[in-house]
C-alpha cells in the first residue's frame, strides 16, 4: 500500500492580477518519480513555486502528509521536508564546493554531528562533492553543478524534491547522469517532482506523469502511458520529420 | 622624514576609511544599494558622541560598543521600515531613499546641534606618539590602529561565522540563498545593521580626530562613496585598496596643499576611473559585461 | 503625436502654459507673483533637463545643479571680464555647462557600474571648493555681485519673467524633440536593458553622454540668467545641495519620464518652497522637511502623480484579467509570404569576394591560467546553417562569447565579412552584420512589440538620432518581419506580457530588424516546447533560403542534425571533429564523447 507524500486540491494562484493555476489538483505517492509537462505557459513551474512557498495559492490546499503547508514561508516549508532544486544558476559561485553543501544544511547548522551525517550522506551519494569539494563552484561545468545542487538540495534529507527542468542546458552525457542521480535519490524512499520540457525525456526517466494545460491537469497516468498516449503527443510533440 | 611620517599617517587615516567604507561595501554587495546615507549616519553617531563626552564626560573611546549597536538598530529599523518596501523599485530609486534619509538627519542634527562645528577633546588629544622619528597624534593612532583591528573583526566574522556564510552567500545568489532557507529578508536586514554600525563605530573614532558640523556629512559621503567607487564595489578588499589611497592623498595634501585635498581624492578617482571604468579591482557586474 | 494638438493631454498644459505668459501684462502689481513664478519656472526648466538623463535612461543624478552654477559663474565672471549684462551670455552659460557635461559624461558614463551618482554628488562638491578657492576668478566665498540691467528700475522683472518663460517653453520643446526621437527611445532601451540596447547596435556611450550634456544645457542656460536676477553670486549658493534635491524631488513628483510631469513637479515644489519660507523659514528646516518629503513621495508615490493618475484613468477602463495563453495554434501554422528579400543581409560580400562570412582564427582564452578555449579556427561559409555542439566545458559557450563581443578572447582573431572585429564593441559588431539571439529573452520590457522592433539600429549618426522614432521605413519594415514570423497580432502587445516562446520570436524578429550577414542563435531551443521548437526551425529554414548565414549553439542535438549542414564538436576547448550531419551522427569519436551511449535522449517534434 503506498502512500500519499503530497496532496494539492483545487489551487488558484497568479501573479499580480492574472490567475495562472485555475483549479489545479495533485496528488504524490512516495518513492514515485512523477513529472509534469505541458506548454509553454501551462503553469508547470508556478506549481513547484506554490509548493515551495515561493508563491501563496489564492485558493485550494497543499497538504505534505496530513499537514497543511499552503501559504506557508519557504524557510517553514523547507523544514517540513521540501527542498528544491532551481531552473537557474543557484549555487554560490565564489565559495567552493563544500561550502556549498555545506550551506545546504544551514537550517541544522546548530547540530554539529547531524551536520556532519549529512554531508557523509551526500558524498556517498554524489561522489563529485568529495571529489572536487575545494574548487571553486563557479568553476564547474553544467552537469557538475547540477549535481552539485542535488547535493546542496538534500543536506536537508527532504522527504520531496522539486527539481525545475533539470536537463535545461546540460548535454545529453550530464542529463544521463542527472537522471540516475535522480533514479538513485527516488529509490532511497523519497519522492521527486520534476517539471520538464522534453516530454519524452520526462517520460522516461519517471514513473508517473502529469499533463497540464491552461493551469489545469489535462492527463495523469503512468510515464509509459502518458508517452505513448496519441494525445500527447500530437500535442506538445508536434509533428515529426522535417 | 617627513615622507615616512606623512605615509604613516595616510595609512591610519586609511585604516579608519576603510572601517566607514566596508560598511558601505557590504550593504552594496548583499542588497545592491547604494547607501548615500552613510555619511549622515556617521556624523549622527559623531555628534552623540560629542554630546555624551561633552554632558558626562565619558572617555569617548568608550562609547564605541555603545554607539555601534545603536547605529546598528537604526540601520535595521530603516531596512525594514524604508529600504525594503522601495528595493524592488530598483537601484534608482532607492538611492534617492536613502538620500532623503541622509536630509532628513541632517535636519534633524541641525535643529539638536545647530551649524557649529563640534570637537571632541578627551585628555590624549594633544598627545603624540614618538617612534624613533615619527611623531604621530595620538587620537590618529588609536583611531586608525582600532579601525583596523575592528575591520578585521568584521572579516574575520563574515568568513568564519555562519551569519557571515549566510551573508555572502545572499550577497553571490539570492536565489540560492533562498533556496537553503536563508531568509533574504533577515539577511538584508542584519547586513543593513552591520554596515550602519560601522558608521557608529566610525564616528566615535572621527570624532576624536575631527571637527565635527551636521553638512559635513557631504564631504563624508564623497569620500566614501569615492573609495567604493575606486575599490570596485561589492570587494571589501578593494575597499580597503581604497580608503588606503584616499588616506595618503589626503595626508599628503593636508601636509602640503591643505585646501586642496578633497579635490585631489575626487581629480584622482576620476583620473583612475579614464583608464578603469570599473574600478581598481575590475568589473564586478551582476550581469553579462556586454 | 506630441505635434497633435488636438489631444486634451497636449492643449491642457499648453493652454495652462500661454495663460501664465500674460501674468504681468494682466495682474495687476504683480511683482510678488512674478518672483514665485520665477522660481516655478526655474524649478520646471531644471526638473525636464534632469529628466532626460535620469528619467529617461535612469542615470539618477544626484548633482544636476553644478550646471546651474556652472551657468551662473560663467555669466557673473564673463559679464563683468566683456562688461556685458549676463542675461545676453545665456548661451554661453549652456555651451560651458554642455562642454564640463561632456568632459564627466565621457570618464563617468563609459561603464554600467553604479559609480554615476556618486560622482555626480562629488563633482557638486569639487566645484563648490573650487568656486571657494580660486579666488582670483571666482572672488572666493565672498562671491560676485552682479549688477542689475539699466532697465530694472523701469521695467522691474518682468524682462526677467518672459526670459525665464522662454527657455521653459524651450526646454519643455527640448524634451519633447528627444522623447519623439530615436534618441529617445534608445534612452528607454537603456534604461531596460542596456547589455541588450547594446548589441543591437546602439552606442549606449553616445547616447548616455548625448542625453547626459542635453541635460546640462537648460541648467547652464537658466543659471547665466538667474545669477544675473539675484544679483549675487557665490560658491554655497550657486553650488548647493538643496537645489539638487529640489529638482529631483520635481521630476519625482510630478513624474519621471514624462514630459509634463517635471514642469508639474517644479511648480509645486517652487510653491511649497514659497509656502514654507513664509511661515517658518530657517533653512535647517527646509532640509529637514525635503528630506521627509522625498522619504515619503519614494515610498507612497514613486511614479509620480501625473503616470499615477494616469494609471487610475487606466485601470477603470482595464478588464478584468486572466493571463491570456497563447494561441500555440495560430503561431505554429500561420505563414507568410511575405517578400524574403526584407531580410536579406545588408553586407553581403566580403572586400575580397570570399565566401566567409564568420571566421575565428586561433582563438584561445583563458580563465584565471585554464584554457576555456584553447586555440579554435573555423569558418561560416555564406548561405549555411552551421551548428556548434559539445558537452558542457567544452568551450562553446566561451567561444560564441568571443564571437559576439560579451568577452575578449586571449588571442586570436574574429573576422566578420573579412573585417576584422575582434575588438569591437557590441554595438559596432551589429552595425558590421552581427546578429544575435539570447538563451534568455531580453526584449525591452516597457516597450511594446513594435518598438522592440524599431529600436536596433544600423549605425550612429547624429541625423539617425534626432529623426522621429518611426520616421524611415522601420515601422513597414517592422511589420513584414512580424507577419514572416507570423506574429503580426502581438505587434500593440507589451512584451512583458508575452510568454517565454513568444518573447523567442520577437527577439529573432528583432535581429532581423538588423539585416544582419550572420545571426548567432544562442540555444534557441531551449526552454520552449516541441511545437514551437518546429515553428522556430522553419523560420531559420526560409531566413536561410533568403541568404541568412545562421549559427546555432544547441544541445538539442536531433534539431541540430537536422537543421545543420555543416556541424563542428567542441570538446576541452577544442574542435573534435566537424562535418555533415550524418557524418557527425556516425562518427564514433562524437558518440563516445559527447552523446553517451544513451540514445534516448531525442527531443520530440523536428
Amino acid at each position: 500500500m503506498s502512500d500519499v507524500v503530497l496532496t494539492m486540491t483545487d489551487v488558484e494562484a497568479g501573479y499580480g492580477g492574472g490567475l495562472v493555476l485555475q483549479g489545479m489538483s495533485l496528488e504524490l505517492e512516495r518513492g514515485t518519480i512523477t513529472c509534469i509537462v505541458g506548454p509553454n505557459g501551462a503553469g508547470k513551474s508556478t506549481v513547484l513555486r506554490v509548493i515551495s512557498g515561493l508563491l501563496k495559492p489564492t485558493s485550494g490546499t497543499v497538504a505534505l502528509g496530513d499537514r497543511q503547508i499552503g501559504g506557508l514561508a519557504p524557510d517553514v516549508i523547507l523544514k517540513a521536508g521540501i527542498a528544491q532544486v532551481s531552473q537557474n544558476r543557484a549555487l554560490f559561485d565564489s565559495m567552493s564546493v563544500h561550502e556549498n553543501v555545506l550551506m545546504g544544511g544551514y537550517l541544522i547548522r546548530r547540530d554539529r554531528q547531524l551536520l556532519h551525517q549529512r554531508l557523509d550522506m551526500v558524498a556517498n551519494l554524489i561522489p563529485i562533492t568529495k571529489e572536487r569539494a575545494h574548487h571553486k563552484a563557479g568553476n564547474l561545468s553544467g552537469g557538475q553543478r547540477r549535481m552539485v545542487e542535488i547535493g546542496r538540495a538534500l543536506m536537508l534529507d527532504p522527504s520531496l524534491i522539486l527539481m525545475d527542468e533539470p536537463s535545461l542546458g546540460l548535454d545529453p552525457k550530464s542529463v544521463a547522469k542527472v537522471a540516475e542521480l535522480i533514479r538513485e535519490v527516488a529509490s532511497t524512499g523519497r519522492t521527486v517532482l520534476l517539471v520538464e520540457q522534453n516530454v519524452r525525456l520526462g517520460m522516461n526517466l519517471a514513473t508517473h506523469g502529469v499533463v497540464m494545460e491552461q493551469g489545469q491537469v489535462r492527463l495523469t497516468g503512468d510515464a509509459a502511458d502518458i508517452a505513448d498516449n496519441p494525445e500527447v503527443a500530437s500535442m506538445y510533440l508536434g509533428k515529426v520529420g522535417g | 622624514m617627513e615622507i615616512v611620517q606623512v605615509l604613516a599617517y595616510g595609512i591610519l587615516l586609511g585604516g579608519v576609511y576603510a572601517l566607514l567604507a566596508s560598511g558601505v561595501t557590504l550593504i552594496f554587495g548583499v542588497l545592491d544599494v547604494v547607501n548615500v546615507a552613510q555619511g549622515a549616519f556617521l556624523v549622527f553617531a559623531a555628534l552623540f558622541t560629542w554630546q555624551i563626552w561633552d554632558a558626562f564626560g565619558i572617555e569617548p573611546l568608550l562609547l564605541i560598543p555603545v554607539m555601534g549597536a545603536l547605529m546598528g538598530l537604526l540601520g535595521w529599523g530603516i531596512y525594514r521600515g524604508m529600504v525594503r518596501r522601495v528595493a524592488p523599485q530598483g537601484p534608482g530609486m532607492t538611492v534617492l531613499l536613502m538620500f532623503g534619509v541622509a536630509l532628513t538627519l541632517e535636519g534633524i542634527l541641525n535643529l539638536v546641534f545647530g551649524n557649529k562645528f563640534k570637537s571632541v577633546t578627551p585628555p590624549y588629544f594633544t598627545e603624540s606618539f614618538t617612534f624613533g622619528e615619527l611623531v604621530l597624534p595620538l587620537p590618529q593612532l588609536i583611531s586608525g590602529i582600532l579601525g583596523m583591528l575592528i575591520l578585521g573583526g568584521i572579516y574575520a566574522y563574515l568568513r568564519l561565522s555562519w551569519a557571515g556564510r549566510a551573508l555572502r552567500a545572499s550577497a553571490q545568489n539570492r536565489e540560492g540563498a533562498a533556496l537553503v532557507g536563508i531568509s533574504s529578508v533577515k539577511a538584508s536586514s542584519f547586513a543593513f545593521a552591520i554596515g550602519a554600525a560601522t558608521a557608529g563605530v566610525g564616528g566615535v573614532l572621527l570624532s576624536i580626530m575631527y571637527p565635527i558640523y551636521p553638512a559635513t556629512q557631504y564631504d563624508w559621503i564623497a569620500r566614501l562613496l569615492g573609495i567604493v567607487v575606486l575599490g570596485g564595489f561589492g570587494s571589501i578588499p578593494g575597499a580597503v585598496i581604497g580608503s588606503l589611497i584616499l588616506g595618503m592623498t589626503e595626508a599628503f595634501a593636508n601636509t602640503y596643499l591643505p585646501q586642496w585635498s578633497s579635490i585631489f581624492f575626487y581629480g584622482t578617482i576620476l583620473l583612475i576611473l579614464l583608464f578603469r571604468p570599473n574600478g581598481l579591482m575590475g568589473a564586478r557586474t551582476r550581469e553579462d559585461v556586454a | 503625436m506630441i505635434a497633435n494638438l488636438r489631444k486634451p493631454r497636449v492643449f491642457v498644459p499648453v493652454i495652462l502654459l500661454a495663460l501664465l505668459a500674460l501674468v504681468p501684462i494682466v495682474v495687476q502689481d504683480s511683482k510678488y507673483y512674478q518672483s514665485v513664478l520665477i522660481v516655478c519656472f526655474l524649478f520646471a526648466i531644471m526638473a525636464s533637463g534632469w529628466n532626460l538623463i535620469s528619467g529617461l535612461a535612469g542615470y539618477v543624478s544626484l548633482g544636476h545643479s553644478v550646471y546651474l552654477g556652472i551657468g551662473m559663474y560663467t555669466g557673473a565672471i564673463l559679464g563683468k571680464a566683456w562688461g556685458v549684462d549676463p542675461m545676453f551670455l545665456i548661451p554661453l552659460g549652456a555651451i560651458t555647462a554642455a562642454f564640463v557635461a561632456l568632459i564627466i559624461g565621457i570618464i563617468v558614463l563609459r561603464t554600467r557600474s553604479h559609480s554615476f551618482v556618486i560622482i555626480t554628488i562629488a563633482v557638486l562638491l569639487a566645484f563648490q571648493l573650487l568656486a571657494a578657492n580660486l579666488k582670483k576668478l571666482t572672488g572666493g566665498s565672498d562671491g560676485i555681485i552682479v549688477q542689475q540691467p539699466s532697465w530694472a528700475v523701469e521695467l522691474g522683472t518682468a524682462p526677467y519673467y518672459y526670459i525665464f518663460f522662454g527657455l521653459l517653453v524651450l526646454t519643455i520643446l527640448l524634451a519633447a524633440f528627444v522623447m519623439s526621437s530615436r534618441l529617445g527611445a534608445g534612452l528607454v532601451a537603456i534604461r531596460n536593458d542596456e547589455g541588450k540596447a547594446a548589441s543591437i547596435g546602439i552606442n549606449t556611450t553616445v547616447y548616455k553622454v548625448t542625453a547626459y550634456v542635453l541635460s546640462a544645457i537648460p541648467f547652464g542656460a537658466a543659471g547665466a540668467l538667474y545669477g544675473q536676477y539675484l544679483g549675487f553670486v557665490n560658491p554655497l549658493g550657486a553650488f548647493a545641495i538643496l537645489t539638487s534635491v529640489y529638482l529631483v524631488l520635481a521630476a519625482l513628483i510630478g513624474g519621471r519620464g514624462t514630459l509634463w510631469g517635471p514642469v508639474l513637479g517644479g511648480f509645486i515644489v517652487a510653491i511649497a518652497n514659497e509656502f514654507a519660507t513664509t511661515t517658518s523659514g530657517g533653512v535647517s528646516a527646509r532640509v529637514l522637511i525635503m528630506g521627509i518629503i522625498l522619504i515619503l513621495t519614494v515610498m507612497f508615490l514613486p511614479a509620480g502623480l501625473l503616470p499615477s493618475i494616469n494609471a487610475t484613468i487606466a485601470k477603470r477602463r482595464a478588464r478584468s484579467a486572466t493571463v491570456k495563453f497563447i494561441d500555440q495554434e495560430s503561431i505554429a501554422t500561420s505563414h507568410s509570404d511575405a517578400d524574403t528579400s526584407l531580410i536579406a543581409a545588408r553586407v553581403q560580400h566580403r572586400d575580397d569576394g570570399g565566401d566567409t562570412v564568420l571566421e575565428v582564427r586561433d582563438v584561445v582564452k583563458t580563465f584565471g591560467g585554464v584554457a576555456a578555449v584553447d586555440g579554435v579556427s573555423l569558418a561560416l561559409q555564406r548561405g549555411s546553417i552551421t551548428g556548434l555542439i559539445g558537452p558542457n566545458g567544452s568551450g562553446k559557450t566561451t567561444l560564441f562569447n568571443c564571437m559576439t563581443g560579451t568577452i575578449r578572447p586571449t588571442s586570436g582573431q574574429v573576422r566578420l565579412t573579412g573585417k576584422d572585429i575582434t575588438k569591437e564593441k557590441v554595438w559596432t559588431r551589429a552595425h558590421d552584420g552581427l546578429g544575435r539571439t539570447f538563451q534568455i529573452t531580453r526584449l525591452f520590457k516597457s516597450m511594446t512589440v513594435l518598438d522592440n522592433l524599431v529600436a536596433p539600429l544600423e549605425r550612429t549618426s547624429a541625423r539617425q538620432m534626432v529623426a522621429g522614432r518611426y520616421s524611415g521605413d522601420e515601422v513597414d519594415r517592422a511589420r513584414d518581419v512580424l507577419a514572416f514570423m507570423g506574429l503580426q497580432e502581438f505587434e500593440r502587445q507589451n512584451a512583458a506580457a508575452l510568454s517565454f516562446g513568444q518573447q523567442k520570436l520577437v527577439e529573432l524578429a528583432q535581429v532581423l530588424m538588423l539585416r544582419p550577414s550572420v545571426i548567432l542563435l544562442d540555444e534557441p531551443a531551449s526552454g520552449i516546447n516541441p511545437t514551437l521548437i518546429e515553428k522556430l526551425a522553419t523560420v531559420i529554414r526560409r531566413l536561410n533560403e533568403a541568404g541568412t548565414t545562421v549559427l546555432i549553439v544547441e544541445h538539442n542535438i536531433p534539431l541540430v542534425l537536422n537543421l545543420c549542414d555543416h556541424i563542428h564538436v567542441l570538446a576541452e576547448g577544442k574542435i573534435l571533429t566537424s562535418g555533415t550531419p550524418e557524418e557527425i551522427r556516425n562518427d564514433p569519436m562524437v558518440i563516445e564523447a559527447y552523446l553517451g551511449p544513451d540514445h534516448m535522449l531525442e527531443a520530440p517534434g523536428v
